[in-house]
């Protein structure tokens, strides 16, 4: 559907608390099959930025349109569902009393179960697409390297397999666009590693989109295309990694912010 | 290397499932084997069972702290009152008419309430139990005031050709017996489904589950009817047992009650409301003969809980329950 068009396309968005233009008039899109970076000081917009693109918050004016749809004003709950667009969250958050494969199968069910009633079911057809997603849940384990943890509750986990656990949840429901707030943040070199091999795994073999929040300009270099960088909620500059990190005004923008 | 390992461990003997019997038949025989103010202790018991099954998919399973069961308890003993006083309706035309319009009550009540954060949210149920109580008292027209509704009828049941009243406490007892499982079962297949896996996303943490494509908005306003309609079930049973309805039972004293039997039994476990139904209803109304001792071993209950055993008594009872089972 609307192959040539890009896959996600945000016009004119802006959003203010108070006195604080958090995101101030920011246009991008991402194409299909893309994994594109959003970069930029702390409290550049960047947060705020999703949270008005994925229904968490409402823009002040802007236009957010996926796959062609105009999806501005629907809530985080429908955007996921019905528009396969999910996110990450900068600070880490997992179902902490489940264990992986719950955490993963809740994050599957609303895109197997038809309706809100259906998900009342426990008969045969239930149980069946149940079993299903777990498991799909499994394997995701599996590639995630929680195999060993899977069936300890995830608050008992460290911060780095319970931000593989969140990125696995996001997976289950086969998307069409991620976006992933500092999924690097405060985990340890091995870990990154493997985000960066599942998200290029999750790219290349799924087909899923990304739009990455990243402080580790090694890890955006090395998996993103392209890179919009945010300065005090404006958009500074776009363009190719390699050509940003040489870019006089985006130094200037860290070393000044 | 350890002992333990060496040596397989002695599996005990499983002594679940002969547990379980003696349970049954202790339920079953109980009016046969107390005296008729043990029997009537545990019909009280298992009347407050049921709102407080609801209220612990609303509090244990959902994370929503409601004040409001009380209300929705009376609403439902109204009904059935009403309905058995006016045109002697059989008993589970009642019980079915209780449990709905407890239920479509919720939904007005829901929806503004759900949109607050949590301390308003409790507030506001609390405001609803006050409500409920000034409508009781002030809609004479139907619910006769102050007076209440007296001589409400016996539960009758009309099968085809066949009709009966229940009458007498033993009769009751199974009557209310039936009803208390028949409700723990529905309880148990609500948290077994799918939407009790969202249910307690929801409590673990909202955004996240909303996040996931959960309609977390739906879902608790769904719960919430459900568990109005468990308070109504309950206030049909009361209505029918104590033959009276005022507006007292509308009472704070009673969404209490029923919170005490979540949170001591143990939110977010059936088995925790069925132990503390009986625990903080059954044993005080049983207490009742001696009230010197009654609000001290009340109190005593609580401050024990409080003190050592944050969870409640559930986790307790599931340990017993493994140990019998020879698990670990
Ligand atoms: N809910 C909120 N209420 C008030 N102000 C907010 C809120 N969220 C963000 N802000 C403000 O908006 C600005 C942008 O914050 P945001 O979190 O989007 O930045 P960021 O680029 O994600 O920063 P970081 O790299 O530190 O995560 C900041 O000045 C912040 O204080
Ligand atoms: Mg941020």
């Amino acid at each position: 559907m609307n192959a040539h068009l890009p896959l996600l396309e945000i016009r004119n968005l802006s959003k203010s608390y108070g006195a604080v233009k958090a995101v101030n008039d920011v246009s991008i899109h991402i194409d299909r099959g893309e994994i594109a970076g959003l970069i930029g000081p702390n409290g550049s917009g960047k947060s705020t930025f999703f949270d008005c693109s994925t229904g968490l918050a409402r823009p002040d004016t802007g236009t957010v349109i996926l796959d062609g749809q105009d999806i501005t004003g629907w809530s985080l709950n429908r955007i996921a569902r019905e528009g396969r667009m999910l996110r990450s969250f900068q600070k880490t958050v997992t179902f902490k009393s489940l264990d992986a494969e719950e955490n993963l199968v809740i994050a599957g069910q609303m895109f197997t179960f038809p309706s809100i009633a259906a998900t009342f079911g426990l008969g045969k057809l239930s149980r069946s697409r149940i079993e299903g997603l777990r498991e799909r849940a499994r394997e995701l384990i599996k590639m995630a390297g929680l195999w060993d943890v899977r069936h300890q509750p995830a608050g008992n986990l460290s911060g780095g397999q319970q931000k593989l656990i969140q990125f696995a949840s996001m997976l289950m429901p086969e998307p069409k666009l991620i976006l992933l707030d500092e999924p690097m943040a405060g985990i340890n070199p091995k870990i990154i590693e493997r985000v960066v091999d599942t998200i290029l795994y999750a790219n290349k073999s799924l087909g899923v989109s990304f739009l990455v929040i990243e402080h580790n300009i090694d890890v955006v270099t090395s998996i993103c295309q392209r890179v919009v960088v945010l300065d005090q909620g404006s958009k500074l500059v776009e363009g190719l990694a390699h050509d940003i990190i040489q870019d006089q005004r985006v130094r200037e923008a860290y070393l000044g912010g | 290397m350890s002992l333990t390992e060496t040596v397989p461990q002695a599996r005990r003997r499983d002594l679940r499932i002969p547990l379980a019997v003696v349970l049954i038949v202790v339920a079953l025989a109980a009016p046969y084997i107390g005296s008729r103010y043990v029997t009537h202790s545990l019909i009280i018991a298992l009347i407050f069972m049921l709102p407080a099954h609801g209220l612990n998919l609303l509090v244990g399973y959902t994370g929503l702290l409601s004040l409001a069961q009380a209300a929705f308890f009376g609403i439902g003993a109204y009904t059935a009152g009403l309905l058995a006083v006016n045109y002697g309706t059989p008993f589970y035309v009642n019980l079915i008419a209780a449990a709905l319009v407890s239920g479509a009550a919720a939904l007005p009540l829901g929806i503004p309430a759900l949109r607050l954060r949590s301390t308003s949210f409790v507030m506001c149920t609390l405001g609803f139990v006050i409500i409920g109580q000034a409508i009781a008292k002030n809609w004479v027209s139907v619910t006769r005031g102050d007076m209440g509704l007296s001589s409400i009828p016996k539960p009758y049941f009309e099968l085809g050709p066949l009709s009966f009243t229940v009458s007498g406490t033993t009769n009751f007892y199974y009557l209310a017996l039936a009803v208390g499982v028949l409700a723990t079962l529905a309880v148990w297949a609500i948290v077994r489904s799918p939407a009790g896996r969202n249910m307690v996303a929801i409590r673990e943490n909202e955004t996240l589950a909303e996040s996931l494509g959960v309609p977390t908005w739906h879902y608790k306003l769904i719960v919430f009817m459900i568990s109005a309609m468990f308070a109504g079930v309950g206030g049909c049973l009361y209505a029918h047992y104590l033959t009276v309805v005022s507006p007292l039972t509308f009472q704070m004293y009673y969404s209490t009650t029923m919170l005490i039997i979540v949170l001591g039994g143990g939110a977010g476990m059936i088995s925790g409301t069925v132990f503390g139904s009986l625990l903080f209803v059954g044993l005080t109304e049983a207490l009742r003969v001696a009230p010197e001792v009654r609000m001290i071993a009340y109190g005593a209950c609580l401050l024990v809980l409080v003190f050592w055993f944050k969870q409640g008594f559930a986790p307790l009872i599931n340990r017993f329950w493994n140990a019998i089972g020879g698990v670990k």
